[in-house]
């Protein structure tokens, strides 16, 4: 058997994989910004002045990164719903299970960023912003986050590409995303080749436009005079100077 | 108002880390419009006394007065550290690695307390902010990034910061010790400058040279209490208590 490139093209440019390919990039941005939020909040509650909200935020990375991803999707899918009944009604869909599941393994990890990010910043600019007056709110959103930012973005990168991959195994829970549809289309033709072909493209697309993101975003990131632009700057810098 | 109530009074500050005590007792006024240069050697409190001062630091026990207003951070009782935030404005710091803002241009590190300290309006923020950079001599400088200044530049740029908040007192921790030799001069008449403007001024510093032409009254710590007071011409000249004579000599200043 020949690779048949008419197989190929006609999969690759089908509105299954494209329908397939959306949903991977809508769980993973979604899961990547939920778990950047709550990995953030568990960052913070790491370095509480209180040992037991200490220990409970490391216990809470520990659990979610020791046990396999895969497992986790499992657990929200199938044990989850035996337990709270309310998740067996229609409304918890496959898509919802593993947006669950991948932010909250998505967290532990960016908590453990984040918290290098935070501990990158150097304790004189906090010094500078209380001498300031600024409110300790205000410290954080003008001084200490940008610059947190800034250190986190090719380590985030890195996290978000993974994710982007490990959204294939919702393919387990009946996920309609990219390398579901793409087994399903094997299951009829039996084109493994011409298929599996035509989902790395996608995936290579995908990341490759991610890539230039992130490349873009560094640059905005640099602070150096040549690079800036106003209206390109980032949300945080502008905050910070006041802009509205 | 009395001329002579002094602007900024601490009296009998103490101050510990763990067992360790760093001042025992200290009391320093400084008067509207007067320059207090400290010395002595390290490890003597210069430093803490200074972010004790800022509010910075909590004290254990005395009183610190601004402006005829009990200001002290206390350790245990008194005022709490939040009630204290819209005092250190007022008490700006100057320190010694610069600590400007890298992801701000000079101009924005300059902005940033007015516009979220005062609450005054970005336009204004931005006028103001261009004058004390040009005070400063750094008017062409606005748009750069810290890490694209020189130290000396670097230091301006706080300074200007620092009286973009209209303090009432300004402290000066080291602010020319992290400079290459040739970068000191500037910095130091920018200060200087401020003096004769008739900024209140405490400067822990071993630039003698501004010591002798911009300071009222020297101050020698050590062991984290103050043991001499005198104005630069006796201090330098003929200084009543050993420890400070042996200082000066091992110093060289």
């Amino acid at each position: 058997m020949q690779f048949d490139r008419q197989i190929f093209w006609e999969a690759l440019t089908s509105s299954t994989f494209a329908a397939g390919a959306a949903l991977t990039i809508g769980l993973a941005v979604a899961a990547q910004a939920a778990g950047s939020i709550l990995g953030l909040v568990v960052a913070l509650l790491r370095g509480s002045s209180l040992p037991p909200v200490r220990w409970g935020a490391a216990a809470y990375v520990w659990l979610f990164r020791a046990v396999p991803t895969l497992l986790q999707l499992l657990f929200v899918w199938n044990a989850l719903p035996q337990l709270i009944p309310s998740l067996r009604d229609p409304w918890f869909t496959p898509f919802l299970a593993a947006f669950l599941a991948l932010s909250l393994n998505e967290s532990a990890y960016m908590a453990e960023i984040i918290r290098s990010g935070l501990a990158s910043v150097d304790r004189g600019q906090m010094l500078a912003g209380k001498t300031l007056g600024l409110r300790s709110d205000q410290i954080f959103r003008l001084i200490t986050l940008p610059q947190m930012i800034r250190v986190i973005i090719p380590p985030t990168g890195n996290e978000f590409i993974t994710l982007l991959k490990l959204t294939s195994l919702a393919s387990v829970i009946s996920l309609r995303e990219l390398l579901t549809v793409t087994s399903q289309t094997v299951a009829v033709n039996f084109r493994f080749a011409e298929l599996y072909a035509a989902a790395t493209v996608w995936y290579l697309a995908i990341v490759s436009v991610f890539m230039v993101l992130q490349a873009q975003l560094e640059k905005r990131y640099q602070w150096s005079s040549r690079e800036r632009d106003v209206r390109t700057m980032p949300v945080f810098a502008r905050v910070a100077a006041g802009n509205r | 108002m009395s001329g002579s109530q002094p602007m900024i009074a601490a009296s009998e500050i103490t101050k510990h880390y763990g067992r360790l005590e760093v001042l025992k007792g200290v009391s320093l006024g400084v008067e509207r419009g007067q320059v207090k240069v400290v010395v002595g050697p390290s490890g003597s409190g210069k430093s803490t006394l200074l972010r004790c001062l800022a509010l910075l630091e909590p004290i254990e026990s005395g009183s610190i007065v601004l402006d005829g207003e009990d200001v002290a951070w206390q350790a245990r009782g008194g005022r709490g550290e939040r009630s204290l935030v819209p005092f250190r404005s007022q008490l700006c710091m100057v320190f010694q690695h610069f600590n400007l803002f890298p992801h701000l241009t000079a101009l924005e590190n300059v902005m940033i307390g007015p516009v979220h300290v005062r609450g005054v309006d970005r336009k204004e923020a931005r006028d103001e902010a261009m004058a004390l950079l040009a005070r400063v001599r750094l008017g062409d400088k606005a748009e750069r990034y810290p890490h694209e200044l020189s130290g000396g530049q670097q230091q301006r740029v706080a300074i200007a910061r620092a009286l973009a908040l209209r303090p009432k007192v300004m402290l000066f921790d080291e602010p020319t010790s992290a400079l290459d030799p040739e970068l000191v001069r500037e910095v130091i008449d920018v200060m200087e400058e401020l003096a004769r403007d008739g900024m209140t001024m405490i400067v822990v510093s071993h630039e003698m040279r501004f010591a002798h032409e911009a300071a009222d009254a020297i101050v020698m710590m050590d062991e984290g209490r103050i043991i001499e007071e005198a104005p630069p011409d006796r201090f330098f000249r003929d200084p009543t208590h050993e420890r400070t004579r042996r200082f000066l000599q091992l110093a060289e200043l």
